[in-house]
């Protein structure tokens, strides 16, 4: 049987360093379809080999719906993420990548000030863009960087229009945000995305503002199918002998995938009956719309199910 | 009180209804791209559609099934949603291939019926899935449920057109 698609089949159509240790990749549809659209600033998550998937934001523009444009700093000291890209992305490459998700809602009236640190630059790049696509310049960037910025011709037009200020934290202070935020009143809408002393900086500098004036771009899991607060359990396969712990980020059906295990998931939503399978002990917590009280006794709809003990013993 | 069934002779159906748009697309999780005719391949399914036998490139082509050759989705449904949930759902956004209006979808499992010049023949009503919610950004998953659309396989194939008329075999 064929393996199930998970994710968008891209290939990479341009590489280029534009500036030293930082390389740009161009995703795109291996026919130029259209690819599924994306706020400013949305995020995607590479899958580069198996267990390695790793988060980059978009830097083009929504309109720009052929490609995705991504920058990557080669992180030496990493987690081997940026170095797979670095040394192992080239054109022609083909790589699944996660449906878009977040991004910036960008302000229609009131100043747009975006706060970044170094590579962080880019989600901004691409609201940036965005913004000036649809003819508006309200917005200004505050860039630190330790050194050059990486990227500065991505965002040439808004240098040039000076909405850019630039900070070089390897020859002075890192900037105030609390300063820089102050000048602009209580109307403008902030963004920051960077480090984390960064994005701690820009916590404790807004910390009394609306959430409707702030946002901090960290990248967020995909939406459905998960329950963060869920205790973790075991899963085990009787029949197969397998076993796995299920933690909240992968949930019930991640963990089965994990395990290669012979169930067919389809709606994930708990109604069409696809993914019933009988359970020897949990017992599971049962979202589903389909089984009956006596059928949950010993059955149980995976795609939305969980446990409320500590192990979870299916009968395959 | 003594209740007697009406003649249990069967009745002819007698809707008609018309194509409205025609959509396919390549591959998962792409946008659904909108046509204005679609050429049906009997036994197999729609020309550069995802779930073409042969050539499966769907979100669910690991799970063969005959009846995903070509799928319907109600224009009647879209109102619908609109109306009970508030949901702007458009034409490229359910990822069925065809919307008619006038078609009693629900109605037609096990039948055949008329799609322009192909013979169609239901095989099940669709079922939403999360998927859907994953690329619309959109809660649709409970609103669509009972009203997902319609599977069918193809038993005569032929070109068909938005505009087509859609009968009763």
């Amino acid at each position: 049987m064929a393996k199930p698609i998970k994710t968008v089949q891209t290939v990479v159509t341009a590489v280029d360093e534009p500036a030293r240790g930082v390389k740009r990749l161009v995703l795109a549809d291996p026919d130029d379809w259209e690819l599924p659209p994306f706020r400013p600033g949305a995020h995607i998550d590479l899958h580069l080999a198996k267990g390695l998937v790793r988060t980059y934001s978009l830097c083009n523009e929504p309109t720009d719906n052929r490609r995705y444009e991504i920058a990557v700093k080669c992180e030496a000291d990493g987690r081997g993420g940026s170095r797979f890209v670095h040394e192992e992305l080239r054109v022609g490459t083909a790589l699944g990548v996660s449906l878009p998700r977040g991004g910036l809602k960008t302000h229609d009236q009131a100043l747009n000030v975006f706060i970044a640190g170094g590579i962080g630059v880019t989600p901004f790049v691409s609201a940036i863009r965005d913004l000036r696509e649809k003819g508006r310049t309200n917005y200004v960037l505050h860039w630190a960087s330790s050194g050059h910025p990486v990227l500065p011709g991505m965002v040439a037009d808004a240098f040039a229009d000076g909405h850019v200020h630039l900070y070089n934290t390897a020859i002075e202070p890192r900037p105030s945000l609390a300063a820089i935020l102050k000048q602009y009143g209580d109307e403008a809408g902030a963004f920051c995305c960077g480090p984390t002393s960064m994005l701690d900086a820009f916590d404790a500098a807004t910390a009394s503002w609306p959430a409707e004036r702030k946002h901090v771009e960290r990248f967020t899991p995909p939406a459905f199918a998960r329950d963060d607060n869920a205790a973790p359990y075991t899963l085990v396969l009787a029949q197969s002998k397998k076993e796995i712990v299920v933690r909240p980020e992968i949930g019930l059906v991640g963990a089965l995938e994990e395990l290669e295990a012979d169930v067919s998931v389809s709606c994930a939503g708990g109604i069409c009956g696809s993914c019933r399978t009988r359970w020897l002990e949990g017992p599971p917590i049962h979202n589903d719309s389909v089984l009956s009280p006596m059928q949950r006794q010993h059955e149980v709809m995976v795609c939305v199910a969980g446990c409320a003990g500590p192990r979870l013993v299916l009968d395959i | 009180m003594n209740v007697q069934p009406t003649s249990m002779q069967q009745v002819k159906p007698t809707w008609s209804g018309v194509v409205r748009y025609l959509h396919a697309t390549p591959r998962a999780f792409l946008p659904m791209k909108s046509f204005n005719e679609l050429t049906l391949v009997a036994g197999r399914g729609i020309e550069g559609d995802r779930y073409m036998i042969g050539q499966e490139a769907g979100f669910y082509s690991h799970k063969p099934e005959e009846g995903r050759q070509v799928t319907l989705f109600e224009m009647e449904t879209l109102e619908a949603i609109e109306r009970d949930a508030k949901i702007k759902l458009l034409p490229h956004e359910h990822r069925r291939n065809v919307t008619v209006e006038g078609v009693p979808l629900n109605h037609l499992v096990g039948r055949r019926f008329w799609l322009g010049a192909t013979l169609l023949e239901a095989t099940r009503l669709s079922f939403p899935c999360r998927h859907i919610e994953e690329i619309l950004e959109k809660p649709v998953f409970d609103p669509l449920i009972h009203r997902s659309g319609l599977n069918c396989k193809i038993l005569v194939g032929g070109v068909v057109r938005v505009g087509d008329i859609v009968r009763p075999e």
